[in-house]
């Protein structure tokens, strides 16, 4: 056994697998793939296999959702071994071209997107924002994300953002034209070598600003800060946190009614992986005329979107119903006038779902700012 | 002194164009340089190649060897410095292709040779050679300057030089192979095709998108009909994949695949975001929408705000009429 495998199955703890297959019966995506975690896992312990593991297109429909994680008695991370095994593939350099793309837009542009670095503000042309210079001492670094901040669907998320933070008289700065892409799908990607150079970079990044913590609007670059980046020391929270203490404390009015029942679904990042449960619960239940619903899975049963894990990139080939249809159709029978989230990834996939179940008449799919800001006036 | 060096390059029994373009580049030099072009070939059976070659050349050595039926870079390296060293040419000309830069790069180190890869053209300087190199996608062009003796060694990009008529009547000479038996530790295995699905849509030049606007499959044959009359191929966004009216290999996205065609129209498609990323290279984008916001419009250089159903069929009439 050479020291390159022995790290692979030290890393994994793969010889701590006790089989169980809890890994397997959870899986969301099972229900429309032949993803199998439990024997990659299994397959995955002979050296000799790693090659031909790595080529399974299997791997590819991983949405690193968690729920393998959250389940495994043993406390191993049955979804690292897939991302371990797109890295074996990505150092052969047999990965998809949509991956590489997205990969050289990253280093190339910082973000994924294709995008041109010097577009990054344009979100906030109009609006009254703060940019927070480099040694400024500022309560609040807001890191908008990439997604974000291009897509159009998605810029009102931070448009609402700033104006409630304005609203409430927060102390806040962006993080600007310079912040670059926290590389979640980086990682997820099996791109080892260019996440660890992002990282780098980011940390040296935001050093540079005298911030008490960092709030993010995605649960992706939330859950990445807070978790991969063991060099940044400044707090990492989720918007729906902030949002939170300015509820709780008075801060922030909420005058107008929006008669709505809102179903909350949530974002695997926020939820499974980084246990935040309450704080949008909470906010919404703080709307005057939301009759909030709850899904029956819910919190850390949450069903996952199949937004994450680099599926913006890869597409899965089944056919069977996507995971976001079943999600609508969920929320659809419970009811729900909205179908609110916290993450763009949802948004995106949600509300492709919602058009092709041909629901956009009875339901929306929408982003908590959405609805505060409703509320704010 | 002054000779041209031209390794012809084959494979799978046919000889492949840019060794005639590699010859064509030799003759518009060679003038200058004062020498003769001779032709280089390495094969089995490779008489009729020999004969062809010598349409375009003063001279064409060759091996023919079963040895060398299968391209092998070590013995090619063995065979070009042995007769290399023999020679003594000015200037050796090597294609830019896979065969080539496996092999040239150790063959200048062998040799000593004065190497410029990737040669886009020749120019000449105060009586010199000169070797063009592109960057930028061809927007700038570099001219470099050989330092020390030569012969000096170049590999050359396909399609840079147009291939000549055959003009000459080059002599023709076998020569004894400088293989005594076979090479041991690097072998020819086989021939691994790229595997190739129905139509791959990031190759095609017009394409057709259609999007959830279509509403049904059977109205796909109104698609069909436009994007015959314009050989054009038909893909759709992921919202048209979805619905079982496409097959899986023509979702164009981020997710499905990157295209730029010269020409992309977009039919009933709004324009996701992850769509947009993947077609947006497109040369030309015509798109059909009835909705004057669908963010489609944001990347079209030509917008047709009406229903599709109006639109593409009145298209189709006028495009047949127009190829009539």
């Amino acid at each position: 056994m050479n020291s390159e495998v022995r790290s692979f199955l030290e890393k994994h703890d793969l010889l701590g697998c006790v089989q169980c297959g809890r890994c397997t019966g959870g899986c969301p995506v099972t229900a429309r793939t032949d993803l199998n975690v439990r024997r990659v896992i299994y397959e995955s312990i002979d050296e000799k296999m790693l090659d031909k593991m790595s080529k399974l297109p299997d791997i590819w429909d991983c949405t690193t959702c968690s729920t393998c994680a959250v389940r495994c008695p043993k406390g191993l991370k049955p979804l690292e071994v897939l991302i371990g095994l797109r890295e074996v593939l990505v150092e052969s350099g047999m990965v998809q071209s949509t991956v590489r793309d997205a990969l050289e837009s990253v280093f190339q542009e910082g973000n994924p997107w294709k995008k041109p670095r010097a577009t990054r503000l344009d979100w906030a042309e109009g609006l009254e924002v703060k940019i927070a210079e480099p040694g400024e001492k500022v309560e609040n670094l807001i890191f908008v994300c990439c997604t974000v901040a291009y897509d159009p669907k998605l810029q009102d998320i931070a448009r609402n953002l700033v104006k409630v933070l304005n609203k409430a008289g927060v102390d806040y700065g962006l993080v600007g034209d310079g912040e670059t892409c926290c590389s979640s799908e980086v990682y997820n990607l099996g791109e080892a070598g260019l996440f660890e150079m992002m990282v780098e970079d980011n940390t040296e990044l935001l050093k540079g600003f005298a911030a008490d913590r960092m709030v993010t609007i995605s649960p992706h670059c939330y859950s990445t800060f807070k978790n991969q980046y063991p060099l940044l020391k400044m707090e990492i929270v989720h918007y729906t946190h902030l949002i939170s203490e300015l509820l709780a404390e008075g801060k922030l009015a909420l005058p107008k009614e929006v008669s709505k029942k809102v179903v909350f679904h949530d974002p695997c990042y926020l939820g499974k992986k980084n246990n935040v449960f309450e704080e949008p619960r909470f906010i919404l239940k703080q709307v005057p005329g939301v009759e909030v619903l709850e899904f029956e899975r819910k919190k850390e049963r949450s069903l996952c979107c199949e937004g994450g894990g680099g599926k913006m990139w890869v597409e899965t080939e089944s056919r069977k119903e996507r995971l976001a249809e079943t999600r609508i159709k969920d929320a659809r029978a419970l009811g729900a006038d909205v179908l609110a989230v916290a993450c763009p990834f949802c948004i995106l996939t949600l509300d492709d779902a919602l058009k092709a179940k041909g629901f956009e008449e009875e339901m929306k799919v929408a982003d908590i700012l959405e609805i505060l800001h409703e509320a704010a006036g | 002194m002054g000779d041209i060096f031209v390794l012809a390059e084959h494979r799978r029994g046919e000889l492949r164009e840019v060794s005639l373009e590699m010859l064509a580049a030799a003759s518009s030099v060679a003038p200058q340089l004062g020498g003769k072009i001779t032709a280089i070939l390495l094969g089995s059976g490779v008489n009729s190649f020999a004969e062809k070659l010598a349409g375009y050349s003063d001279k064409v050595l060759y091996v023919d060897d079963p040895l060398f039926a299968e391209y092998n870079s070590e013995k090619y390296q063995l065979a070009l410095s042995d007769l290399i060293s023999r020679y003594q040419p000015e200037l050796v000309m090597v294609p830019h292709t896979t065969q080539g830069v496996d092999m040239a790069p150790a063959l200048a180190v062998e040799l000593k040779m004065p190497f410029v890869a990737d040669v886009a053209g020749l120019s000449f300087e105060g009586g010199k050679l000169q070797p063009v190199r592109t960057y930028y996608q061809g927007k700038i062009n570099a001219d470099f300057a050989f330092k020390g003796k030569p012969p000096y060694l170049i590999t050359v990009r396909e399609s840079s030089f147009s291939a000549g008529d055959p003009s000459k009547q080059g002599t023709v000479e076998k020569i004894a192979s400088p293989l005594k038996e076979d090479i041991q530790y690097r072998k020819f295995v086989e021939y691994i095709e790229a595997v190739v699905g129905d139509v791959d849509i990031s190759q095609a030049e017009i394409l057709v998108a259609i999007g959830r606007g279509l509403r049904e499959e059977k109205n796909l044959s109104m698609i069909e009909d436009l994007a015959k009359s314009i050989n054009a191929v038909i893909a759709g966004s992921r919202a048209a994949i979805d619905a079982g009216w496409l097959p899986h290999d023509r979702q164009v996205g981020t997710s499905g695949k990157n295209v730029k065609p010269k020409v992309y129209i977009a039919i009933g498609i709004s324009g996701a975001f992850q769509h947009l990323a993947g077609m947006k290279a497109a040369k030309t984008i015509i798109a059909i929408n009835k909705d004057p916001n669908a963010p489609i419009f944001t990347v079209a250089d030509y917008a047709i705000v009406d229903d599709l159903f109006k639109v593409v069929p009145k298209l189709t009439e006028k495009l047949k009429e127009l190829r009539a």
